[in-house]
């Protein structure tokens, strides 16, 4: 093993670390690619405040400027169950298991999904 | 001897690989924010995050003041003042106001009257996610107050006035892509060359991504078979702005019929000769309102209009068949499995 290792130039040595290197970038980017929608992501006042599965059904209760805000995960979707903002925008909106659910009164965002596969299938934006 | 040469090589790759991250090669720079009650995405080419930050948060602003101006649900918006003035007296409002209520008095009188921004006494009548159907004599009640004609501009004064008391106004048709050309209006003020704005699904684009093609937009599917934004087509896009009106987005289906929220301004009931309708124009206001005319008027009058009016469209029939303008030909590809 010592003789295999002494025997070895600089070259040699550069290019075994430029694998190395290779092969980590190859975890992150297909990591990066196999993460789809997974995760519900939560901010409030522009500021990210929760990352939640999409997979495990739960009742998130927030506090916001005009009560309590419930959120509901349920069977890959998500909801606001419950708002006292004025409008209800956010309630009507009802599940989405994809998309954006905006409450500005709340100043809350709910993301279902990254853009990460619209990045892989060439789409800068979507319409409809 | 062949060492050497390899390690000249890999050298010469790291270094070409450095070069290729130089902080001055034009990239692309995204931001979100939530803004007139849903999301809106930036995207510029610029050269450096600082450029991109300052034009994409300065349209943000513009966006901002803009929603503040036209917020349906807020007591302090000029909307709302006309709203609670109909049949009193003439509002004065800001030069926005004045304007986007021109645009949407524009596609009315281009559309017949199929795009129709009084059609609010009609909206706030269906509960959509609470699948509440409003009984005919309630829809035939209220369509005295749908009508176009009876909203009187004065430019001069830059007042706007609804003649009837209980008029309503609603520009949920048309807000959004008239957000879209402050932003890219705002964003070329600020010395950007290339970006889109994406208002919800009311989109603007202008120049070209930092690898040089244009921009590239997917549309949605009507009939999603699955949870996962399901396209039907797509669409290059450079100096132009596109808006989809469908039947997918607030509806509730009662008896084997879809109830939707684009409604017919003559009848008060949902339009049912289309699934989806997506209009190009050089305006994001202008394609968002025709985008809703176009739905209601139906594909064979939809398709005579746009060309009428030098539109682009691409329409989705109640049975799935798609019709498009000749315009989109080598700009539009349909997805594989339609």
């Amino acid at each position: 093993m010592k003789e295999t290792i002494k025997n070895t130039t600089m070259a040699d040595r550069l290019l075994f670390l430029f694998l190395i290197l290779a092969s980590i970038a190859g975890i992150f980017i297909s990591r990066d690619a196999l993460s789809q929608g997974s995760d519900v992501s939560i901010e409030i006042d522009g500021k990210p405040a929760y990352t939640l599965p999409l997979y495990t059904d739960r009742l998130l209760s927030i506090d916001g400027p005009y009560g309590p805000i419930l959120i509901e995960i349920q069977g890959k979707r998500v909801r606001v169950k419950e708002s006292h903002c004025p409008n209800q925008l956010c309630v009507r909106e009802g599940w989405i298991s994809k998309g954006v659910i905006v409450c500005l009164p709340n100043k809350l965002v709910i993301i279902v999904g990254s853009g990460k596969k619209d990045r892989q299938r060439g789409i800068d934006a979507i319409t409809g | 001897m062949g060492h050497y040469k390899l390690f000249l090589s890999l050298l010469l790759f790291l270094c070409l690989l450095i070069g290729s991250c130089s902080p001055h090669q034009p990239s692309s720079y995204k931001k979100s924010k939530a803004l007139l009650d849903t999301f809106v995405t930036i995207t510029v080419t610029a050269d450096s995050q600082d450029t991109a930050d300052i034009a994409i948060e300065n349209s943000f602003d513009v966006i901002e003041r803009f929603g503040n101006l036209v917020n349906f649900f807020s007591d302090e918006s000029e909307l709302s003042a006309i709203n609670r003035n109909a049949g009193i007296r003439a509002v004065r409002v800001s030069p926005e106001t004045l304007d986007v209520m021109e645009k949407a008095l524009f596609v009315s009188e281009k559309s017949g009257g199929a795009f129709d921004p009084t059609i609010g006494p009609e909206i706030k009548l269906w509960d959509f996610l609470n699948k509440t159907k409003p009984s005919d004599a309630e829809i035939k009640k209220n369509l005295p107050l749908v009508n176009y004609k009876n909203i009187i501009i004065d430019r001069g004064k830059s007042t706007v006035f609804l003649k009837k008391k209980n008029m309503l106004l609603d520009l949920g048709g048309i807000a959004k892509g008239y957000a879209a050309d402050l932003a890219v209006q705002a964003l070329k003020q600020k010395g950007i060359s290339a970006g889109l704005v994406a208002v919800a699904g009311d989109i603007k684009a202008f120049g070209l991504k930092p690898d040089k093609k244009p921009w590239v937009v997917g549309i949605k599917n009507p009939r999603q078979k699955s949870n996962d934004d399901e396209l039907i087509a797509r669409i290059q896009l450079s100096g132009k702005a596109i808006s989809t009106s469908g039947d997918y987005e607030r509806y509730f289906i009662m008896d084997g019929r879809r109830f939707h929220h684009l409604l017919t301004p003559q009848t008060g009931y949902p339009a049912s000769a289309c699934r989806s309708v997506s209009v190009i124009s050089d305006e994001g206001a202008i394609a968002d309102g025709f985008s809703t005319a176009l739905f209601i008027l139906g594909p064979e009058k939809g398709l005579e209009l746009a060309k009428k009016m030098g539109m682009d469209a691409m329409i989705i029939n109640d049975k799935g068949a798609i019709h498009t303008t000749p315009g989109l030909e080598g700009k539009l590809t349909i997805e594989r499995n339609h």
